[in-house]
């Protein structure tokens, strides 16, 4: 059996003396599309950063394509990164450059491929995304939903092999969504990337995956396919799914 | 009152500490082999020498210009009443080129370069732009410290020579008007009382105020965690900083070299 993308062994990450999030256990396997689903404030965005590698546990293990990222050599740390694609809540593109720039930036910096190479592919996100057309301009000209679109499309121009997506419906507007659902679907079918989004509201999206990780407070409640979501006891996941 | 110095004290240490790591840091990764980047890097520190350097031009000339004009009418027309006329060019080498053109070029990079550098880099954190290039593999040494510091340093060393012969050249031709030595015979003092060590000394000055004001900005920037209150809070510290680490940094050489 392939190893698995990601495994999180009893880890706990604090903030001073405050536990934000406490023994938590789950595997996401190579290919798999898992959501993080919980309210704000629930621990799910530090849970996704763990699942980065972004952040280290103050206990427990994380392991992530086979690296413990807390352990890692700057090298392999690097090697790591170009291998996880992260998309922030906030935009985060670089501000003083295109958003052509933004999602090339990676690529140039990490790889020697040639600028044609460089042009196709890029462009070739952008349009996946559906923001080729603001290629030429600077992030603060774009709605929030455009931005997060650049973001993703430069999260994915390296090709990673494990995707992160915080908060995935965050500033998206209907015909958005239906694109970014098209566009995990295409991913779903084609094996990769392993997806990891956080979720806090209840969206089509969700069918999209495999497995529901469901958080509260900093802890795990559930771990199960969509389907079976709903029926787990437990006042938030009711809560939840009710609305 | 004791735990208030011995807090400061620690502080002090660590802020010390931070920014020898980081400059550290930065001058490894400018001799670094890694090709890691290059092409990224070199656009920033061309952006940087011409934010700093060429765009800075005008303001650094005026001043210059001032600079020299005052002192020029203040010892031309001082010096001649004591019967030490001969020592116009001495006085200019020694106020301009030894002391004034380093530092005044210095205060003009902190204010213009120093504050954009610091701003820039706490509006980032704020953005999450640093944590996303962070999240990409891409090293802040190598991508966002290393350019601004090399930069930095280009750009201090050709103002500040720039800064030397405006002072010198241009403040005379607009003295003399009111003066009575030829610009032949000026210059020809002014070349005889400058030895190379002054204009070597001059670059070692440029150097390392370029070195320091690059380093302390990103490392207050660089502190910034998540408000946009904390940027101009940073950015203060930053040019308090600056402005003493470059003034020590002037007396330390000068006592260095001429004493």
């Amino acid at each position: 059996m392939a190893e698995a993308a990601i495994t999180l062994d009893r880890v706990s990450a604090n903030d001073g003396d405050q536990a934000l999030v406490e023994d938590i256990s789950f595997t996401v396997q190579q290919g798999e599309a898992v959501a993080l689903v919980g309210s704000n404030a629930s621990g799910k965005g530090l849970v996704l950063r763990l699942c980065a590698g972004l952040e280290p546990p103050s206990s427990g293990t994380v392991r992530v394509l086979g690296a413990d990222p807390a352990r890692a050599t700057e090298e392999q740390l690097l090697a790591l990164r170009q291998r996880v694609g992260f998309v922030f809540a906030k935009p985060a593109l670089i501000s003083n450059m295109t958003v052509f720039n933004n999602v090339a930036l990676p690529l140039r910096y990490h790889t020697v491929v040639p600028e044609t190479e460089i042009q196709e592919r890029v462009l070739a996100r952008l349009t996946e995304c559906g923001v080729a057309a603001f290629r030429d301009r600077m992030p603060a000209d774009l709605t929030l939903g455009d931005a997060r679109q650049a973001a993703l499309a430069r999260a994915m121009v390296m090709d990673p092999d494990i995707l992160c997506v915080d908060e995935v419906l965050l500033g998206l507007d209907a015909e958005e969504l239906v694109r970014l659902r098209k566009i995990l679907e295409q991913y779903r079918r084609a094996g990769r990337p392993t997806i990891v989004a956080t979720v806090n509201a209840p969206t089509s999206l969700l069918r999209v995956m495999d497995r529901l990780v469901l958080l509260r407070d900093g802890r795990l409640v559930a771990s199960c396919p969509p389907a079976e979501a709903p029926l787990v006891a437990d006042p938030m996941v009711q809560d939840f799914w009710g609305s | 009152m004791i735990a208030w110095t011995g807090r400061k004290t620690v502080e002090g240490l660590e802020f010390v500490a931070a920014v020898l790591v980081l400059g550290f840091s930065a001058v490894r990764e400018l001799f670094s082999p890694a090709r890691r980047g290059r092409g990224e890097v070199f656009r920033v520190i061309t952006r940087q020498i011409l934010f700093t350097g060429v765009d800075a031009l005008p303001v650094v000339g005026a001043i210059a210009l001032m600079l020299g004009l005052i002192i020029i009418i203040q010892a031309g027309t001082t010096l001649p009443q004591v019967g030490a006329g001969a020592f116009l060019a001495k006085i200019i080498e020694l106020t301009v080129v030894r002391e004034l053109g380093p530092l005044l070029t210095a205060f003009i990079v902190i204010w213009r370069s120093g504050t954009a550098i610091c701003t820039e880099l706490g509006n980032m954190q704020v953005g999450q732009e640093i944590a996303a290039l962070d999240a990409m593999g891409i090293s802040l040494v190598r991508f966002l410290v290393m350019p601004r510091v090399a930069g930095m340093i280009v750009a201090m060393v050709c103002l500040t020579i720039y800064f030397d012969l405006i002072a010198i050249v241009g403040g005379f031709l607009v003295a003399k008007v009111h003066l009575t030595i030829p610009i032949q015979v000026y210059l020809e003092e002014i070349e005889e009382a400058l030895s190379a060590s002054d204009v070597l000394i001059t670059v070692i000055k440029s150097v390392l105020f370029g070195f320091a004001i690059a380093v302390i900005c990103c490392h207050h920037g660089l502190s910034v965690v998540s408000s946009t209150t904390e940027v101009p809070q940073q950015t203060t510290r930053a040019m308090l900083n600056t402005v003493t680490v470059c003034m020590v940094t002037d007396i330390i050489v000068s006592v260095w070299f001429y004493l």
